[in-house]
């Protein structure tokens, strides 16, 4: 039973627990209140807040979201006062002196870091604004001041914008959650950079990804387990062309949610793992939708929510949701929602899903009814053509009001109204990135009068201006005749071929153990048996995860060349 | 002696008329009635044979968007769909296709795959549906694993549904991104696994046809070779000469290609045994491998076969 409370001006979710008693203090702001130039400015707050603990060894963590930042402990009654109390005073008065090295930490964390299946998507659906901005790393960082960082937390770490949830008997006495007042932020409308859809993009791994805006509720939260139930019957056990099959909700905003579908296969396979999984998408939407599916997915959500409410598991998410203005459920609630979903319903999410999808495929999926989605610009601007030392028929176009870079039929342009971020190297080069996530990468020395570009692009993007460490003297491109570069390019594909091998053998590695290192972790909450054994064996599995991971980003690196 | 050659298949399947009919009148019930009534094999031919027709899409679309659950109608669309594309694009080898062509006849394969993708959603079970979607995974070279997963889920419901098995045996030419051994393996197995008299020995027949055509102008000394003169034999016995084979779906298809075969290995008897099942009945392919025109070819073979006896 969650009881709801209040304490220093924050709302505050309670529930007894037969575990340990733990609490999480939430704010509503994350990744997606990000300004691209300022990216990373949230977790970077998040460190600095924690940095005060110091090195203890408390059960305590904090986490940056897409939506939500929050800071969690778990011990007794004084440690947790100790702790939130903690956090507050130095949210209040952040260890500034501490900015340069957290910048370090943060770079160090991001290169460990593995990324999600699923991570371009955000990108090809929203640019690189709002809800596109997680798929960026943290580019930002070297831009942000002490000062924007104070003005930050004023705007988003107050009492208005945040949550606190107490598994346990009672809020901790004590408590203080001395925050600054402020308003209540409601999360960003989600931007598309998707003229139309269905739409798909080529992705370049052995993966096949599709996902949906949809609304929340358990109707789409079923349609996405039955989905992962059909696919894993279709394109595993009867086609045995995928080892992965999996589906995922995830709450966006108040009231969406988006709905991913990611099936592997071997590359010769992918043309058929494209089509059967949608062919299992236009099944579900024609209304063809097993009652059996629809009755097993339900038993065991409601197994989860009962377990879930039993370990105080359920708190987190109810909090979430009051900071996102939705009303608290009690779990009988939420239990008879997904009881009262129907095969009829689960059809109906598909098909309104369908409307919406976005697909990563590396097979072309237009046969299927998918439009592709825009990887260049409309037109170019107007302005002084600076051509290309290297290809005579392309051009750097610099005007009043944007830059484009003309490669035969390839456009791109920025305009720098739109421009989300220039980072800047002390050698010349730009990057600029467009609100549609369209890239336009400016090497001076690559055209003719380069540095004059340079110039003209400074004036009109100093707002968004992010400065780069230098880069070594190799990595400054020079102009090459044609041939020389034909040749050079050889090696390429065999990198590309590797890259690929790397992505297939490595998938299936870091999902398992990554599977099993996040089974620990919850175990680690639940059952306090063989602590030691279990910490080991996490450690390990998170370990091969990661490796794999870094493995993986490494290789999709290689193979990422679109919008870059 | 006639020399009539008949390649129309209402001469040999009178249902073909009675589909072409209720077409004509735009009567939909009447198409169902008919198909509905021949064996899966036949109802696949009869849809697809229908489906040839001029200025169908407009009454097929009608007839789809009232009843989305008549997968006979989704299939005849698509059937007619990939028709119009197929007749778009031609049928020369690809060097001989402009970029115009196949520009066309890809957005033409396109609108059949629309159409087939919700067709089958609904009715996964209708072997038609996955006949058309073979064909234009051809087409639109959709590439070989997803080929070979359609013509599985063909193969699940009926493991021997020949009109599909055709369709899929062009895919795995090399003509088509396949390969001799691909299409001579997968054929011989599916020959092998049908019952004794049944028509897949028709998908052995064809592979060597198109080795013969590929090999041309050396053809000749490839259909002397011992082994593929006693593949031929083994096929024949399997089906046209066996005492099981029954004159189904599909059966002027096999005769008129074993005729051929026989043709081509000088083999009078065993040409002039096929011509006297055929009669006057005949098929376009694979005669027009031999000419363009194919009822010329016919009876000028056919009188060489069966002698001054000919056909009385």
């Amino acid at each position: 039973m969650i009881t709801q409370t209040e304490a220093g001006g924050v709302p505050v979710l309670l529930a007894p627990t037969t575990g340990p008693t733990h609490a999480g203090l939430a704010f509503r702001v994350g990744f997606a209140d990000e300004p691209l130039a300022r990216r990373g400015i949230t977790h970077l707050t998040e460190h600095l807040a924690l940095h005060s603990m110091g090195v203890t060894d408390y059960h305590y963590n904090g986490a940056t979201g897409v939506e939500f930042t929050y800071f969690h402990m778990q011990g007794d009654e004084d440690k947790i006062v100790g702790f939130l109390n903690g956090v507050c005073a130095s949210l209040r008065d952040l260890p500034m002196r501490r900015l340069a090295v957290e910048k370090d930490v943060l770079q160090a964390e991001a290169s460990g870091r593995s990324p999600a299946v699923a991570e371009p998507m955000a990108l090809w659906r929203h640019g690189a604004r709002d809800y596109g901005t997680p798929a960026y790393p943290e580019w930002g960082l070297p831009a942000i001041t002490e000062d924007e960082l104070r003005a930050w937390v004023a705007r988003y770490f107050t009492r208005e914008n945040a949550v606190l949830w107490v598994a346990g008997d009672a809020v901790p006495a004590g408590l203080e959650l001395d925050l600054p007042s402020g308003v209540r932020h409601p999360t960003p409308a989600p931007s598309s950079a998707l003229p139309v859809t269905p739409a798909f993009f080529p992705g370049s791994s052995g993966l096949v990804v599709w996902d949906a805006m949809t609304p929340r509720g358990a109707k789409s939260a079923i349609f996405a387990d039955v989905l992962e139930r059909v696919m894993f019957r279709e394109l595993r056990q009867e086609a045995g062309l995928s080892y992965t099959v999996q589906t995922d909700y995830q709450p966006i905003g108040r009231d969406g949610a988006l709905v991913t579908a990611v099936a592997d296969g071997l590359p010769e396979n992918q043309g058929a793992v494209l089509g059967g999984m949608v062919d299992v998408l236009a099944a579900l939407r024609a209304g063809r939708v097993d009652p059996a599916d629809v009755a097993a997915v339900v038993t065991k959500r409601v197994e989860q929510f009962r377990h879930a409410e039993s370990v105080g598991a359920r708190l987190p998410g109810q909090a979430l949701n009051l900071l996102l203005g939705r009303p608290v459920e009690d779990i009988e609630q939420v239990i008879g929602q997904s009881r009262a979903v129907t095969a009829a319903d689960v059809a109906e999410a598909a098909a309104g899903a369908w409307q919406s999808g976005l697909l990563m495929s590396p097979v072309h999926p237009e046969h299927l009814g998918f439009a592709a989605a825009p990887s260049r610009s409309e037109t170019a601007v107007h302005g002084y053509a600076h051509t290309s030392l290297e290809e005579p028929g392309h051009h750097l176009i610099v005007a009043r009001g944007g830059v484009s870079l003309v490669q035969d039929e390839n456009v791109a342009t920025v305009r720098y109204a739109d421009c989300v971020i220039a980072r800047a190297w002390p050698d010349g080069a730009r990057q600029l990135v467009g609100a549609d996530g369209i890239v336009v990468r400016v090497e001076p020395t690559l055209f003719a009068d380069g540095q004059r570009a340079i110039g003209a692009i400074d004036a009109a993007t100093g707002p968004v201006r992010v400065f780069q460490p230098p880069r070594a003297a190799d990595d400054i491109p020079k102009p090459q005749p044609r041939a020389k570069r034909a040749a050079a390019a050889v090696p390429v594909g065999g990198n590309r071929a590797l890259s690929i091998f790397f992505l297939v053998v490595l998938w299936p590695a870091v999902l398992f153990f990554g599977a099993i290192g996040a089974l620990l972790v919850i175990s680690l909450f639940v059952d306090t048996e063989d602590l030691g054994a279990t910490i080991v064996a996490l450690v390990f599995c998170l370990g091969v995860a990661v490796a794999g991971a870094f493995g993986i980003r490494a290789s999709m690196r290689r193979l990422r060349a679109a919008r870059a | 002696m006639s020399d009539r050659v008949l390649l129309d298949p209402a001469a040999a399947y009178p249902e073909v008329t009675r589909v072409r009919a209720a077409l004509a009148a735009r009567d939909w019930g009447g198409v169902r009635t008919v198909v509905d009534a021949a064996p899966p094999v036949g109802r696949s031919m009869l849809l697809r044979y229908g489906a040839d027709g001029d200025h169908l899409e407009d009454f097929l679309r009608y007839v789809v968007a009232t009843d989305p659950a008549d997968s006979a109608a989704a299939a005849m669309l698509a059937m007619h769909l990939i028709d119009i594309g197929w007749k778009v694009r031609t049928g020369y080898r690809a060097n001989h296709v402009s970029r115009e062509q196949f520009a066309s006849f890809h957005d033409w394969l396109r609108k059949a795959e629309v159409v087939l993708l919700d067709g089958v959603a609904r009715t996964p079970a209708d072997p038609a549906l996955w006949v058309a979607r073979i064909t234009s995974a051809r087409g639109l070279q959709l590439g070989l694993a997803e080929t070979r997963r359609r013509y599985q889920r063909l193969a699940a419901i009926d493991p021997h549904h020949l009109p599909g098995q055709t369709q899929y045996l062009q895919r795995l030419c090399p003509k088509w991104s396949g390969s001799w051994e691909l299409l001579f393996e997968w054929s011989r197995d599916a020959m092998k696994a049908a019952p004794p008299g049944g028509p897949q020995a028709l998908l052995v027949a064809e592979a060597h046809i198109e080795r013969w055509a590929d090999e041309s102008p050396d053809g000749r000394r490839y259909v002397r070779d011992p082994a593929v003169r006693a593949e031929i034999y083994e096929a024949a016995q399997r089906s046209v000469l066996h005492p099981e084979f029954r004159r189904d779906y599909g059966w002027v298809q096999l005769a008129s290609t074993f005729a051929m075969l026989f043709c081509l290995i000088d083999d009078r008897d065993g040409a002039a045994a096929m011509f006297r099942m055929l009669g006057e009945l005949g098929t376009e392919l694979p005669w027009g491998y031999l000419g363009d025109d194919a009822p010329a070819v016919i009876a000028a073979r056919r009188r060489w076969a069966l002698g001054n006896g000919g056909l009385r």
